[in-house]
C-alpha cells in the first residue's frame, strides 16, 4: 500500500485515525469508570494507542508483502530481546556481544535479501562459475527498519537511551507505518519519550494535516508528472541531446520531490499521532558545494552514517590517510545502501571524490554563489543520471548522449513538444525546490492583515490540493515511491 | 486569532475528507462506466449487471488464504476502491482540467482537445506491427485472392491526428512511412488516396471514427477507382439516431464535453438489405436494413448502429443491386460506416474483420467465405490508428 493511493487515503488512514483516537478514548473512559488512578489510565490509554499503531502498521506492511510480515515480526522480537539482553548484561563485554549479535543479524538480513544476488553475480563474473541466484524479492523498507533497529541497540549500548520493556511499544516504533518504508530513518532516542508519553492537540493535528497534504501534492502533482516525462523519454523513438538533459533534470527534480514528499507525509502523520520525526531535507538544491548538499539531502541517512560509521571509525580527528579511508567507507556504504548495483556504488564514490576535492581545495567551498551552485548541481544532476541507470552500460550511454557523443541531433520534434508541455512543470519544480515559497509564506504570515488572509486561504488551498490529488489517483495513475526499492 | 482560523480551516479539511471517506465506504456501487465503456468491479455478493451484452464482466477474486498470500485480493481491493470512488468521473474531470489549465500540459493521457475535437496522439510508428499485418495480407492474397483474378483495392483511412497534429503542433506517427510500407508491400492492390477527401471536421468530436454523413466524397473517390456508380448526397436521407453518442475519447479525455449526435445515411435500397452475422454465442442473427437501431439500447457504443458492431464476418445481401458483383471488404470499424455508401452496385457484400474472426482465421477456414470470380472486387479499408495499434493479428 502506498500513501498516494485511494485505499490508503480513504480507507486505511481514516480507519487507523478513528481507531487510534476513539478506542484509546473509550479505554480511558472505562478506566475512569473503574476508578483507576490517573497514571494507570494514562498507561492504559498509551498502550492502546501503541497497540493500534502496531497492528495497523503490520497490516500496512503485510498488505504489500504478506510473506515478509513474518520477517518484520521476527525482527521486532529479535531486536526487542537483544535490547533486553543488552540492558540485563552485567559486563561491557556481554553488552558488546549482544550489540554485535543485533548488528550481525541486521546486516545478514540485508546481505541475504538485498545483496546476495549482487555478490553472486560478481563472484560468477570473477571466477567464471555459475553459482545460482537466490532471486529473493526485496522486502519493502528493509534498509530503513534494519537501520532503525541497529540505532536502538547501539544507542542502548552507548547509554544514550533506556531499554524499551514493552514489546508493543517497541514494535510500534519499528513498524510505524508513517516512516516504515521510505523514512526518514527515525532513531529510537528521538521517539522514546513519545512512545511512553505523548500528548495530542488540535494544533498538532492541523499542522500535521497541512504537512501531509502538501507532501501528497508534491508527490502526485509534481513528482508523478515528472515520472511520466521520464517514462516518455525512455520510450521515445526520437531522442536528442536536449531530451537527455531534460531527462536528467526531470529525474533530479523527480527524486527530490518524490522522496521529500514521502518525508513530509511521514512527518505530518507522525504529528497527528503525537510523534516528532526529524526533518529529512532542507532545500538541498540550494547548496553551494557538495558538503553542504549532504547536510541538506536525506539528512537522516547522513546523520546515521556519521554517528554509527564515520565517528566510530575516527571521523576527521585522524591522520589524512585514515580520514580518507573513513570517508571512503562511508560513501561506499552510502552508495551500497541505495542499491545492490555498481552504479549506486559509483554514485556514492562520486561524492567521495567531490568531498575529498573540497577538503584538499578549500577554495571550492568558498566559490561565488553562482559558480558554487552550478558546480554542485552539475555533480548532482550527473550523479543522478548514474543513479537512475539500470546498469553501468546504460549510465555510460546516457552520460555520453548528454554530451553529444551519442550521434544524436541536438533537438527533435518530440523534444520540442515535451519541452513545451512540461515547461511550466519544470519551472514550478525548480522554484519549489528552493526556499522561496517557504520564505515568502513566512514573510506574509508576519505581516498584520496579510497573515489573516493567509490563514483563511490555507485551508482552501489544502482542500483544492486534496481534491486535485484525488482526481489524479482516481484517474488511475499508479505511483510507487522511488525509495521503495531500498 | 490566526491560530483559531487555522484550526477551523483544518476542521473543514477534515470534514471534507470524512465526507469523501463516508461516501466511499457506504455509497452504492456503480455497475458500469459510461465514459469508459466498461464494467466496474463491484463488491462481491452485490453483482449488478450492466445490461450491456457486449462488454465483459469483471470478477472479484474473493478473500482466501491464497488470494491474500499472492496479493491478488489486495490488488482487487485497490482496483475496487479506485473504480468505485464516489463522483469518479467528476474527479477525473478535475484532474484533466488541472492538468491542462494549471500545469499547461498539452495532452492528458495522450489525448488532446483542439477546436472541440479530441484526438489521440500516436507518437510511435509501430513498423513491426504493420509488417506483421502486411505479411498477413500477403498470405491472404497468396492463398485466396491471387488466382481469382479480381480487382483489389486499398483505402487507408487517415485518423483524426493526421489532420490535427501538423496544424496544432502535436506529435503523430510517421504517416508517410506507413503509407509507403503499405504501397510497397501490397503491389498487387490499387491504392486509393483518401487524405485529400477529408479534414478533421469530418470526424466526431469525441470519437476516433469519421462521420458517415461526411463520407460522400470518400465513397465517390472509391467508387470511381473501382469503376462503380458514384453515390450522391441526394441518394440518401440523413437520419438522426435519437440517443446521445459518447465517443471513445469522451472518457479518455475526461474533460467536460457534451455527448454528440450521430447520423446515418439511409435510403430504400439500404432498408431492403439483409444483414447476417454470428453473434458472440455463435447464434446466427439476421437484420433487415444495414442500421441496427436496437443498439441504441443494448450497446455501450452507439457507433454499433452501423452493421450491429464488431463481428468477424458480416454479410449484406442487396436484392436491389444494379449488378451481380460481390464485394469483399477487409476492414476495421471504419469500414462499417463506409460500406453502406458503396452498396448499390453489389449483390452481396462480405465484411471480414480478422480481429474478430481469429478462430476462423487460425483454422484456415476463411476459404469457404470466398466465392470469388474476376467480376468481384476486394477492398481493404483500415485506419492508420488501427494499423499502428492493434494491427489485425
Amino acid at each position: 500500500m502506498v500513501f498516494s493511493s485511494i485505499p490508503f487515503l480513504y480507507y486505511f488512514l481514516p480507519a487507523v485515525v478513528i481507531c487510534y483516537f476513539l478506542i484509546s478514548y473509550l479505554v480511558g473512559l472505562v478506566f475512569k469508570a473503574l476508578n483507576r488512578d490517573k497514571e494507570q489510565t494514562r498507561k492504559a490509554t498509551l498502550f492502546t494507542k501503541n497497540l493500534i499503531l502496531l497492528l495497523f502498521s503490520l497490516l500496512f506492511y503485510g498488505w504489500g508483502e504478506p510473506i515478509y510480515l513474518f520477517l518484520m515480526i521476527g525482527s521486532i522480537v529479535m531486536f526487542y530481546l537483544c535490547g533486553l539482553a543488552i540492558d540485563k548484561a552485567q559486563t561491557q563485554k556481554a553488552k558488546k556481544l549482544w550489540v554485535g549479535v543485533s548488528v550481525v543479524v541486521s546486516l545478514s538480513l540485508l546481505a541475504v535479501f538485498k545483496y546476495a544476488d549482487f555478490f553472486v553475480e560478481n563472484f560468477n563474473a570473477l571466477t567464471g562459475l555459475s553459482v545460482p541466484f537466490l532471486k529473493l524479492a526485496l522486502p519493502v523498507g528493509i534498509s530503513f527498519y534494519t537501520f532503525q533497529c541497529m540505532s536502538y541497540t547501539i544507542d542502548l549500548y552507548r547509554g544514550n537511551c533506556q531499554v524499551q520493556r514493552n514489546i508493543v511499544s517497541f514494535g510500534a516504533y519499528v513498524s510505524m507505518f508513517p516512516q516504515l518504508i521510505a523514512g526518514p530513518i527515525v532513531r529510537y532516542v528521538d521517539v522514546a519519550k513519545a512512545l511512553d508519553n505523548r500528548t495530542h492537540s488540535w494544533d498538532r493535528v492541523s499542522l500535521g494535516l497541512r504537512r501531509f497534504v502538501v507532501g501528497l501534492a508534491k508527490k502526485i502533482i509534481l513528482a508523478d508528472n515528472l515520472a511520466l516525462m521520464i517514462q516518455i523519454f525512455r520510450d521515445s523513438a526520437e531522442p536528442s541531446v536536449l531530451f537527455y538533459w531534460m531527462y536528467a533534470i526531470a529525474f533530479t527534480l523527480n527524486i527530490y520531490f518524490d522522496f521529500s514528499a514521502y518525508s513530509d507525509m511521514a512527518i505530518g502523520l507522525g504529528k497527528v499521532f503525537g510523534f516528532d520525526f526529524i526533518e529529512n531535507f532542507n532545500h538541498p538544491y540550494m547548496s553551494k558545494n557538495v558538503s553542504e548538499f549532504w547536510r541538506r539531502w536525506h539528512m537522516s541517512l547522513s546523520f546515521w552514517f556519521r554517528d554509527y560509521v564515520y565517528i566510530p571509525l575516527g571521523g576527521n580527528r585522524v591522520k589524512f590517510a585514515r580520514w580518507l579511508f573513513n570517508t571512503f567507507a562511508v560513501w561506499f556504504l552510502t552508495g551500497m545502501w541505495h542499491g545492490a548495483s555498481w552504479n549506486f556504488i559509483l554514485w556514492g564514490l562520486l561524492y567521495f571524490c567531490c568531498l575529498v576535492l573540497e577538503k584538499l581545495v578549500p577554495a571550492m567551498k568558498k566559490l561565488p554563489a553562482v559558480l558554487g551552485h552550478t558546480y554542485t548541481m552539475l555533480v548532482v544532476v550527473l550523479g543522478f543520471v548514474l543513479f537512475n541507470a539500470t546498469d553501468l552500460a546504460q549510465a555510460g550511454s546516457d552520460l555520453a548522449c548528454m554530451f553529444g557523443f551519442g550521434n544524436l541531433p541536438l533537438i527533435s520534434s518530440q523534444t520540442i513538444y515535451y519541452l513545451q508541455s512540461y515547461a511550466l512543470l519544470f519551472v514550478l519544480c525548480i522554484v519549489g525546490s528552493t526556499s522561496l515559497v517557504k520564505n515568502t509564506a513566512n514573510r506574509l504570515c508576519e505581516r498584520r492583515g496579510v497573515n489573516t488572509v493567509v490563514a483563511v486561504l490555507e485551508p482552501i488551498i489544502l482542500i483544492i490540493l486534496l481534491l486535485v490529488c484525488t482526481g489524479y489517483l482516481v484517474d488511475g495513475s499508479f505511483s510507487p515511491f522511488l525509495y521503495f526499492r531500498f | 486569532m490566526n491560530k483559531y482560523i487555522r484550526w477551523i480551516g483544518a476542521a473543514v479539511v477534515v470534514l471534507i475528507w470524512v465526507a469523501l471517506t463516508g461516501a466511499a465506504w457506504f455509497g452504492s456501487d456503480e455497475a458500469y462506466s459510461i465514459s469508459e465503456r466498461r464494467d466496474l468491479l463491484q463488491w462481491p455478493g452485490d453483482p449488478n449487471p450492466s445490461g450491456y451484452s457486449d462488454v465483459s464482466k469483471k470478477d472479484w477474486p474473493g478473500l482466501t488464504t491464497e488470494t491474500v498470500m499472492d496479493t491478488t485480493f489486495m490488488q482487487a481491493f485497490e482496483d475496487y476502491t479506485t473504480e468505485q470512488f464516489p463522483l469518479r468521473d467528476k474527479f477525473r474531470q478535475v484532474k484533466a482540467l488541472f492538468h491542462y489549465n494549471a500545469l499547461m500540459q498539452k495532452d492528458n493521457n495522450n489525448i488532446y482537445v483542439v477546436d472541440g475535437y479530441a484526438a489521440q496522439m500516436d507518437t510511435f510508428t509501430d513498423t513491426d506491427k504493420l509488417t506483421a499485418t502486411l505479411m498477413t495480407f500477403n498470405r491472404l492474397y497468396d492463398q485466396i485472392l491471387k488466382d481469382a483474378g479480381c480487382d483489389i483495392y486499398t483505402a487507408i483511412v487517415p485518423d483524426k491526428n493526421y489532420y490535427l497534429a501538423p496544424e496544432y503542433g502535436y506529435l503523430s506517427m510517421d504517416y508517410e512511412l506507413m503509407l509507403s510500407m503499405i504501397h510497397g508491400r501490397m503491389p498487387w492492390a490499387q491504392h486509393i488516396d483518401l487524405t485529400d477527401c477529408l479534414t478533421y471536421k469530418d470526424y466526431y468530436f469525441t470519437d476516433t471514427h469519421w462521420r458517415q454523413e461526411h463520407l460522400i466524397p470518400v465513397a465517390q473517390k472509391i467508387a470511381a477507382a473501382m469503376g462503380n456508380t458514384l453515390p450522391q448526397e441526394s441518394d440518401f436521407t440523413k437520419e438522426l439516431i435519437d440517443a446521445p453518442f459518447y465517443g471513445v475519447h469522451y472518457g479518455h479525455a475526461a474533460l467536460p464535453m457534451d455527448p454528440e449526435q450521430l447520423f446515418v445515411m439511409n435510403n430504400d435500397l439500404l432498408k431492403a438489405c439483409t444483414v447476417t452475422y454470428q453473434d458472440r454465442t455463435g447464434k446466427t442473427v439476421q437484420l433487415q436494413g444495414v442500421y441496427d437501431y436496437g443498439r441504441m439500447v443494448s450497446s455501450a457504443d452507439l457507433y454499433d448502429v452501423f452493421l450491429s458492431g464488431e463481428f468477424g464476418v458480416i454479410t449484406i445481401d442487396n436484392p436491389n443491386a444494379t449488378t451481380d458483383k460481390e464485394l469483399y471488404v477487409f476492414r476495421d470499424s471504419f469500414g462499417r460506416s463506409l460500406t453502406p455508401l458503396l452498396l448499390q452496385d453489389y449483390r452481396k457484400v462480405t465484411l471480414i474483420d480478422p480481429r474478430w474472426a481469429r478462430t476462423i482465421w487460425a483454422a484456415g477456414e476463411m476459404n469457404p467465405l470466398f466465392n470469388l470470380d474476376s467480376n468481384d472486387d476486394v477492398l481493404f479499408v483500415y485506419s492508420t490508428s488501427v494499423l499502428n495499434s492493434d494491427g489485425i493479428v
